[in-house]
């Protein structure tokens, strides 16, 4: 049963949401009334994906996605009022799966959710595999004939990506 | 952005046509079955694709899973049908999106947007994936291969692998190539 957080300020559609998630066999596990709540509470409940609106008192649900999706990746829907193209690339940017336009119904919303869960789980699993590969073991110690490692080296880059050097650049 | 449209209803295509064209998309090609689209994205290689479910001859779910086989792009289902099995299969088959008719405008560009962005980085550490199973599966191959060398000429292991890579640039090939070609033959 898939684990939902729920962030929006106003209290009926909160409550139309949670209905509404509850009725389609969902677990509603955290409801935040702000972004600086839906942070932590992401935190505290570790939900399965996140439903955010994007214009909420104290954190704004880009930034709120931002900070959440830095600490734990999971798929974030977002619901709006606004489809403004620098919203919606904003929101992109901030790792969002799914960009919904308020007023949205039930068969926007379902569907949505469990697109951006299945495609947010091949993700992670393409990046575990990645973070998986034993790096040291990719490095052969054999000195080749001018002098390099041999045949294909692997290095961290500064922002955490991998830099493969194959065996044409040696 | 080139969109490829599936829909078998010439009015409601014409009219998505109409909507994505009025929002910014280049409609690259419209197909009326499931298996038109297939074939279309094959030969048209859209940025993304808008596929209705219910069409004669293989619906769009079905369309979408062949289309992932061998042409990978961001799919958005489009449909006035949203039954949890319909949705599951949707997810299953690979679509980035599931849009419920009646849409609006304003529903477009953020399905097409978040679907394009969340698949190329899916596609890009799909990538990743992929280079580094290939150096590993390739630096096997090389071992193994020198292993052979070293074993029935009674070569020193430098000197294994510099037969290895003379062999891949005199053929021009790459040294994996070449070492698999060597365990092809001597075992």
């Amino acid at each position: 049963m898939l684990r939902v957080l729920i962030a929006e300020d106003e209290t009926i559609i909160r409550m139309d949401l949670r209905q509404l998630l509850e009725k389609n066999g969902m677990t509603v596990c955290a409801e935040a009334r702000n972004g600086l709540e839906a942070v932590a509470l992401a935190r505290e409940c570790e939900p399965d994906v996140a439903v955010m609106d994007l214009r909420m008192p104290e954190l704004d649900g880009i930034e709120a996605a931002r900070r959440m999706y830095a600490e734990r990746p999971l798929p974030i829907v977002m619901l709006t009022a606004f489809a403004d193209r620098s919203n919606v690339e904003n929101a992109i940017e901030a790792g969002v799966f799914s960009y919904l336009v308020k007023p949205f119904r039930e068969s926007d919303v379902v569907p949505a959710i469990h697109a951006a869960v299945a495609r947010h789980r091949e993700l992670l699993d393409a990046r575990r595999t990645v973070g998986r590969q034993p790096l040291g073991a990719v490095v052969v110690s054999v000195p080749s004939s001018n002098g390099g490692v041999w045949p294909v080296s692997l290095e961290r880059r500064d922002d955490g990506s991998l830099d493969v050097k194959g065996i044409d650049a040696l | 952005m080139r969109v490829l449209i599936a829909e078998d209803e010439t009015l409601i295509r014409l009219d998505l046509r109409q909507l994505l064209e009025r929002a910014g998309f280049d409609v690259c090609a419209e197909a009326r079955t499931g298996a038109e689209a297939v074939e279309l994205a094959r030969s048209e290689q859209p940025d993304v694709a808008l596929l209705d479910v219910k069409m004669p001859e293989l619906d769009g779910i079905e369309a979408a899973r062949r289309i992932l086989e061998h042409t990978p792009l961001p799919i958005v289902i489009v449909s006035a049908y949203t039954e949890r099995t319909l949705v599951s299969r949707a997810a299953e088959a690979g679509a980035f999106g599931y849009l419920a008719k009646p849409f609006r405008e304003d529903d477009l560009l953020p399905a097409i947007a978040t679907a394009r962005a969340r698949f190329d980085e899916l596609a890009e550490t799909r990538a990743e994936v992929e280079s580094l199973t290939e150096a590993l599966a390739a630096r096997k191959a090389i071992e193994r291969a020198k292993g052979i060398l070293m074993e029935r000429e009674g070569l020193s292991e430098d000197d294994a692998f510099k037969r290895l890579r003379r062999a891949s640039q005199v053929s021009g090939r790459p040294m994996r190539v070449i070492a698999e070609a060597l365990i092809e033959t001597l075992t």
